[in-house]
């Protein structure tokens, strides 16, 4: 009984590492470094709703789920994604914009 | 009937919000995010347990619980009722255990800072028990996988003139990972230093592990974890499953 509750949690054990091992390159979203300023002012994105909206896609976004990479869905996807989104973050229509002006400043800049 | 009205009277409070307090990926631990400010959730909780040894028995615990964002930082929630049926050689039978409130506050964000931190107390009464709780939460967010730790302390008062006094300190760590936006699964392990009035004499430790699954959609969420027990200590569940049902309201 004893030896069959440790290969269970040996089992675990490995599960665990064999987990933490893959599928983790991609972690923090980009931050709002000078480059990606300069990028929102190009496309009339303010500095504070850059700051806003990476605050809240990072805050809010997962109470739910993990943080998709910003390359993972393309320009025209996203805003469809956040309005999905926004009623269960309890996101107001102003930090909706901001999520999503942060997410495609980012996005024009991801490799 | 008490406890319909207590929850008519905490949905019309906290009415003006439509909106979903957050998701677990765990069962047996707490994540460090909490719930968005204005957000209410109602959680149903249910476990079962099978004790083989040194008697067969089986029981099923339920809890129903509000979850509420006061700040985007500060979260309350009420235990509306715990309670259990329990079927052993002496019969069987529901029971009413206890209400409680819990409080958590989140420090550090686990995606941006090393590591998310949140505080939490819970205060527990019942007829025959009254129970005081801390807990450390730590959780690390790496892309689509979340490590959570868990470290608790815990005082219980409980039977005839709350005469039996117990104490316990559990650490709780948990992996999940996000298969799919709507799918994540991993494991928790829990560790549980018991100590029967608050003594260590009988060095009693459990270890329970297994595998949980989770799975969202719209404004629910389901997660189920099996925990088997590692070591072998007699009147510890050999096996636990917990199913937590959430709705945002």
């Amino acid at each position: 009984m004893k030896s069959k509750r440790l290969a269970i949690f040996a089992g675990a054990i490995i599960c665990l590492v064999d987990l933490s091992s893959c599928g983790t390159t991609s972690f923090a979203p980009p931050p709002v470094t000078t480059e990606l300023a300069r990028a929102g002012a190009r496309q009339h994105v303010d500095l504070a709703t850059l700051h806003e909206g990476r605050a809240l896609f990072t805050s809010r976004c997962i109470e739910c789920h993990t943080l998709p990479a910003v390359s993972q869905h393309s320009a025209t996807e996203w805003p469809r994604l956040i309005d999905e989104m926004a009623g269960r973050a309890s996101l107001k229509s102003t930090q909706r914009d901001a999520v999503l002006a942060y997410i495609l400043v980012a996005h024009s800049q991801s490799p | 009937m008490k406890q319909r009205r207590l929850l008519c009277i905490l949905i019309l409070a906290f009415s003006p919000s439509v909106s979903f307090g957050g998701l677990r990926h765990f069962t047996f631990l707490y994540e460090a995010p909490t719930s968005a400010r204005g957000s209410v959730e109602l959680e149903n909780w249910v476990r079962w347990q099978r004790i083989t040894e040194p008697d067969r028995s089986d029981e099923v615990d339920f809890r129903h619980e509000l979850e509420y964002g006061v700040t985007d930082k500060f979260q309350v929630s009420v235990y509306l009722a715990d309670w259990f049926y329990e079927k052993n050689r002496g019969g069987a039978g529901f029971t009413y255990s206890d209400s409680a409130l819990e409080l958590i506050y989140n420090l550090t964000n686990p995606v941006d800072d090393p590591i998310g931190i949140s505080i939490y107390a819970e205060i527990k009464a019942g007829d025959r028990l009254i129970e005081l709780e801390s807990k450390l939460i730590a959780q690390k967010n790496l892309g689509p996988l979340i490590l959570a730790y868990n470290a608790t302390l815990e005082a219980v008062w409980e039977g005839n003139d709350l005469a039996e006094r117990e104490g316990e300190f559990s650490q709780a760590f948990g992996a999940s990972y996000e298969i799919s936006p709507r799918i994540s699964a991993g494991m928790e392990l829990l560790h549980e230093f018991v100590f029967p009035e608050w003594r260590d004499e009988g060095k009693i430790r459990n270890l329970f592990v297994g595998p949980n699954v989770s799975y969202r959609r719209g404004n629910w969420f389901v997660t189920v974890t099996a925990l088997a027990q590692a070591t072998d200590t007699d009147d510890e569940p050999d096996l636990q499953v917990r199913t937590i049902f959430g709705i945002g309201l």
